[in-house]
């Protein structure tokens, strides 16, 4: 297994919010974290990537246990966060910004060839890889975020809401964008999204997180076909 | 008022100006990345000044060497307060203020009892001067001037050219994002702090070899320094460098042309009146 999460409980200002889950991710996979506001979904991207330490429980990443590890040593061993605020450089320019992604690597040479490989896929950063990373639209920080965190070579990716606020069309491109990494660079990637209909059809298993304990999972077609997963989730 | 005195007041004014930004620089350095407004900037400018000064006069090492040794110090200091004194206190509002206000006296008592209350002096950087259209700007004020310029454009070039440059503006504008690259928040601030010391040390040795050192020379040019990151616009580099020169300017040219009461209030007045056409500076984002 790539990775996997036993026990996890965590604590948010003295409240339980993530209370006792465990979950995997396996090469290559993509694994959607379902659930509504304050179910603890972000709370667990924030302490597998060293933001928060958790209360007890492990977190395991081939072979290698990770928790209460600084965020720079799980960056180390391959693990890249996109926050929901996304978190770029917005007076740093694009190419800065995708730069800064590749902070802890030290095969410079690798670095450049994969940014020029970047900028070739992601035109829409080609462009404007002069421009200040704020002046960027929602949904082109947004790419500008995932780019980075491949510049870093990441094996998983934790991305939260990454449709968070974009048009259709964007969120369109975005989940492309998405499918396209774990195809083409067999990276694993563990995704929160609101839009439920979205993660389910870019994710091969997923889990139902309520109020801080995992209540359902399953593969994506099992948790589509789910009546709990249509009720809750899908409006019907 | 002739055209000699006008240029003798604005050549005061640019020497004067740069020793501003080098403080000031040091300051939002500090407080961009650490969240800290370090109060205490204007005593490491006079303890590097004294540095300096203990090196040259008491063991006759050159004059410049004697400068870059004492920027070496203080940039160790910088690294050894910013690790026992300012870590401890990260995140939090009131100890830092404390911290830096106690510092301040702790370096100004440890000037007096070390070296006196008696104003020293330290051999200027030159001799003579230069004659520029029929009046005499020192030799030194141009050098010192020159100092401080190419140390800015050091520091330009470190921010901008070097991977650790970068993930120090990283970190300023936006510290999460930062931790999330893998970029240490502790050596940042450790080098925000050599930095920061280092250009004040240079700061207080150029204006010491221009006016003369005493324990409580830091203050005048911290509070100048506090005016300047505030008109140039929190955390803004370039920000530093023209409020610090316009501050400068002003202070050098309006005793020439003004009496000295209006002269030591109209600095403050004329930032006021900027700040209130730009409240985020004159180069400030948001």
């Amino acid at each position: 297994m790539l990775f996997e999460i036993k026990n996890l409980v965590v604590h948010y200002e003295g409240a339980e919010v993530v209370k006792g889950i465990s979950l995997e991710v396996d090469e290559g996979e993509v694994v959607t974290l379902i659930g509504s506001n304050g179910a603890g979904k972000t709370t667990t991207l924030r302490v597998i990537s060293g933001l928060k330490s958790p209360t007890s429980g492990e977190i395991w990443f081939q072979g290698q246990r990770i928790d209460r590890q600084t965020p720079q040593s799980v960056v180390k061993v391959g693990i890249i966060h996109v926050p929901q605020s996304r978190e770029i450089f917005p007076y740093m320019s694009v190419l800065e910004n995708l730069r800064l992604g590749a902070f802890l690597r030290k095969d410079k040479d690798n670095v450049k060839k994969d940014l020029e490989n970047l900028l070739e896929n992601f035109p829409r950063l080609k462009q404007r890889s002069r421009q200040q990373a704020g002046t960027l639209s929602g949904g082109e920080q947004q790419i500008l975020a995932i780019a980075c965190a491949l510049m870093a070579n990441s094996k998983l990716l934790l991305l939260d809401e990454p449709s968070c606020g974009l048009s259709p069309i964007m969120v369109q491109e975005i989940g492309k964008i998405i499918s396209d990494i774990n195809r083409q660079r067999s990276t694993s990637i563990l995704l929160i999204e609101q839009n439920v209909r979205l993660a389910l059809k870019l994710a091969h298993r997923g889990y139902v997180l309520e109020t801080g304990k995992i209540v359902l999972q399953g593969t994506a077609e099992e948790l589509t076909r789910s009546e709990h997963i249509k009720k809750a989730y899908l409006g019907g | 008022m002739d055209a000699s005195a006008w240029i003798q007041a604005i050549a005061n004014g640019f020497a004067l100006g740069w020793m501003y930004v080098l403080i000031a620089l040091g300051l939002t350095l500090i407080l961009s990345i650490m969240g800290i407004l370090q109060l205490a900037h204007g005593e490491v400018y006079m303890i590097g000044a004294y540095v300096t000064y203990f090196l040259c006069v008491s063991l006759g090492v050159n004059l410049y060497v004697s400068m870059a040794l004492s920027m070496i110090v203080m940039a160790v200091f910088g690294i050894i307060l910013e690790k026992f004194l300012f870590r401890p206190a990260q995140r939090q509002v009131l100890p830092p203020i404390v911290i830096s206000l106690g510092l301040t006296l702790i370096l100004m008592s440890f000037a007096v009892t070390t070296f006196g209350l008696k104003e020293k002096s330290i051999p200027r950087l030159a001799e003579g001067s230069l004659m520029f259209f029929d009046s005499a700007v020192p030799k030194d004020r141009i050098i010192a001037v020159g100092f401080a310029v190419a140390l800015l454009i050091l520091v330009y070039l470190f921010l901008k050219r070097t991977k650790y440059g970068q993930a120090m503006i990283a970190s300023a504008q936006s510290p999460e994002g930062a931790l999330l690259r893998g970029i240490n928040p502790n050596r940042m601030s450790s080098l925000a702090m050599a930095i920061g010391c280092a250009l004040a040390a240079a700061g207080g040795t150029l204006a010491g070899s221009i006016l003369m050192l005493n324990p409580s020379m830091g203050t005048f040019p911290l509070m100048k320094g506090l005016v300047i990151i505030v008109l140039g616009g929190m955390g803004s580099l370039l920000g530093a460098a023209v409020g610090g020169i316009i501050l400068g300017l002003i202070d050098g040219i309006l005793p020439v042309a003004f009496e000295p009461g209006i002269a030591s209030v109209a600095p403050f007045i004329i930032v006021i009146i900027i700040l209130l056409v730009k409240p985020q500076g004159l180069f400030g984002h948001e």
